[in-house]
């Protein structure tokens, strides 16, 4: 993104915050004191990996959370929400990252190798009179239903630092957005507005959850020459929609989601080069537009919750093994599923879902089966009046026989402070998703603590 | 007439209830009556929970409360604003008028960014840490039309107040099973018609809470609860509920009441 873009976003933004300040502020003025007005919030978070393989710690981190929220008035208020983190090993983001998949207005701050300052999220938001909700700023917009795995939670991008283990409201990017909802008769209607071009931060070759299954390994003796990824760079024209109508009829939760996006991982467009004879493969990635339908179900059943998120994604490209393949992509368009089942019972939860991936053009991927499954299982309890919660996360890949189990054991000691024990432990084949990640099966023991 | 006065009193030695009886009304009704009373349309409020474990261990949350009925529909929505590790959270519930139709219930999960849908079937299990279920939260201390057969056991003073006494038994095994009791008792203020105390045993039959309301006065002219107490016998744990800043009269726009309002909080 260029200082241009810059200029344009951050005039936009506050043509845009000014006038609808003005309005709100003349429909609804409260006389309270600052600090009536003034919420304020801290957050620490503290935790220690031992990685099982190496007999060393994998991570050592701090993250400071302060956050703020300012109310104008009782409809419109202004939230900030802040990040200090340190690694003070500097072993999951070796050094200071080019975050060159990163817009300038979203980028960290790096204070040496170990800390960053990051503005997670800073948005007004406001109801106006008519009814419509807006939020205009830096924020995260989940959508979907489903634990462990995402199928529909693809607007905002995320952090791989951690693979798939970091909350994912820790390693969810929130994207300079404007979100606005109404309602049209009994259906709701969210409007989506990115210009925000931020995409995924994947890992370096040399970091602990760098995912090597997603490339293929070069045949001997050649050697490969990775580009900088072409990225877009058009303010309004490469921005991302999205639109979500959401209704309840009859007990059924129903939504239907439809976004213009770039996909957040580039295509890695590749050719062999022999400069002097010396074979070598050269990647250049470009970020590609996509379309996505889906939507999102649920029922209650007794005591027994249905839900399912249906994805059609138009267009995905992918690495392929056809060796006819133009500079080694496969486009297809793709269909996945999620249908999920939750028994809340007592201070029990167990949940079960089933996610199915098919490509529907007959192509030859790399890594990947047309047809693939994975399956999560979710048990947990509650004990103490909620002091004490034992929990454990299964993800499991049917075709590929890799996956991870997480047991977590967490107690809050005082209202403001919270001790947890929890394991990553991967399994599976190497050149897997899951499994390339056994050598990280971890345990970590930290705490949480808030003002 | 000698004779006749011998015959009514020698009736009422056989039937020393049948006086009382007449006085007593029946415990349908009175359940009936807590239902009917006003309410208002819209409540907003401040609901500060205290949780105190036998250890003597205090948390303290405080939330805001909503309430609205659209018809005979009753929304209620709870946001939680301290402490910060679960601020964010929030519960709606449509609680409809047809007995036969199960409520929908969501709770909102602000560090998995995600809205639960909540079964009515588990209505009897504990509502977020404290000792009062779903259903209780629900039904806000009024008592259950649907749900026991009643009888009204006799008047007794709570705090000075004149209470009917009744004994309630859940209809049959699968709503003991739901609600999680076997039985239960309520005091309701013959006056005002507002359950000042009420005991309830679990299903294996022990006793398990003790529930003592207080501190009702009129606020817009409408009778308002100020302060429940609830000790889990089993448990030894107990929940204070203190209602504050008590509003009839807010504007409260239908939107707040919706899934979407849960993740914008207030």
């Amino acid at each position: 993104m260029d200082y241009k873009n810059i200029y344009i976003i951050a005039i936009f933004y506050l043509l845009i915050f000014l006038s609808v300040t003005k309005t709100t502020y003349a429909q609804e003025k409260i006389k309270k004191t600052l600090k009536e007005k003034l919420e304020t919030s801290l957050v620490v978070n503290s935790d220690i990996s031992y990685e099982f393989k190496t007999k060393k710690n994998q991570k050592s981190e701090v993250i400071l959370k302060p956050e703020f929220t300012y109310k104008f008035t009782r409809k419109s208020k202004l939230i900030f929400k802040g990040q200090i983190y340190s690694e003070l090993q500097d072993n999951l983001e070796t050094g200071t990252p080019d975050e060159n998949t990163v817009s300038d207005f979203s980028k960290r701050l790096f204070i040496g190798d170990r800390t960053n300052l990051e503005l997670r999220e800073l948005y007004f938001y406001t109801r106006l009179r008519n009814g419509l909700k807006l939020s205009i700023g830096k924020q995260q917009i989940v959508w979907g239903e489903t634990d462990g795995l995402k199928l529909l939670d693809i607007v905002n991008p995320q952090n791989f630092r951690e693979f798939l283990l970091d909350d994912f409201e820790d390693s969810r990017i929130p994207l300079w957005s404007i979100k606005s909802e109404f309602d049209i008769q009994s259906i709701g209607v969210q409007l989506l507005w990115i210009p925000d071009k931020t995409y995924h931060i994947t890992q370096d070759f040399n970091a602990p959850y760098f995912t090597k299954s997603l490339f293929k390994i070069p045949p001997s003796g050649v050697t490969q020459e990775l580009h900088q990824a072409d990225k877009p760079t058009k303010f309004f024209k490469d921005s991302d929609v999205g639109i979500k109508f959401t209704t309840f009829v009859d007990g059924w939760d129903i939504s239907i989601n439809y976004l213009y996006y770039y996909d957040d991982l580039p295509v890695f467009y590749s050719r062999l080069s022999q400069p002097n004879t010396n074979p070598t493969i050269v990647i250049n990635p470009k970020y590609e537009r996509q379309q996505m339908v889906g939507g999102t179900f649920n029922k209650v059943i007794g005591s027994f919750t249905f839900r399912g998120e249906l994805v059609y994604v138009f267009g995905q490209n992918f690495i392929s093994d056809d060796p006819n393949a133009h500079l080694n992509i496969e486009k297809s368009n793709v269909y996945k599923s999620a249908l999920g089942i939750d028994y809340l019972k007592g201070e029990y939860l167990l949940s079960a879902q089933l996610f199915n991936e098919w490509l529907v053009e007959d192509i030859t991927p790399y890594n990947k089966d047309t047809f693939e499954t994975n399956v999560t299982f979710l048990i947990s309890k509650e004990m103490l009046n909620d002091n004490l919660k034992a929990e454990l996360l299964w993800v499991h890949s049917i075709n590929h026989k890799d996956g991870y189990i997480t047991p977590q054991i967490s107690y809050w000691v005082t209202t403001n402070t919270q001790l947890f024990l929890n394991g990553n432990l991967f399994y599976g084949d190497d050149n897997q998703l899951f499994g390339q990640f056994k050598d990280r099966s971890r345990a970590s023991f930290g705490f949480k603590w808030s003002l | 007439m000698k004779t006749i006065l011998l015959i009514v009193m020698f009736a009422i030695f056989l039937n020393p209830f049948a006086g009382i009886s007449q006085e007593l009304m029946n415990g349908q009704l009175i359940a009936q009556k807590t239902n009917d009373r006003n309410e208002g349309v819209s409540l907003k409020r401040d609901l500060i929970m205290e949780l105190k474990d036998k250890r003597g261990k205090t948390r303290v949350r405080k939330t805001v409360a909503l309430r609205k009925y659209f018809g005979k529909e009753k929304r209620l929505v709870i946001f939680y604003k301290t402490p910060t590790s679960v601020k964010g959270t929030a519960f709606l519930t449509f609680d409809y008028p047809d007995a036969t139709k199960d409520d929908d219930q969501w709770l909102y999960l602000p560090a998995l960014r995600k809205t639960r849908r909540i079964s009515a079937a588990n209505r009897g299990d504990y509502f977020l840490g404290t000792d009062l279920t779903y259903e209780d939260i629900k039904l806000e201390t009024k008592i259950s039309n649907n749900d026991y057969n009643y009888k009204t056991m006799g008047r007794e003073k709570i705090d000075g107040h004149d209470c009917y006494v009744i004994e309630a038994i859940p209809k049959d095994a699968s709503i003991e099973k739901e609600l999680g009791y076997s039985k239960a008792k309520f005091w309701i203020d013959s006056q005002i018609w507002m359950m000042r105390k009420s005991e309830s045993w679990d299903t294996a039959g022990n006793f398990l809470k003790t529930v003592k309301v207080s501190d009702i006065k009129k606020v817009q002219n409408i009778w308002t609860i100020h302060h429940i107490n609830v000790v889990n016998h089993k448990t030894k744990h107990q929940t204070t509920f203190k209602f504050e800043n008590n509003d009839y009269d807010a504007a409260l726009g239908d939107d707040y009441f919706t899934k979407e309002a849960l993740v914008d909080g207030l």
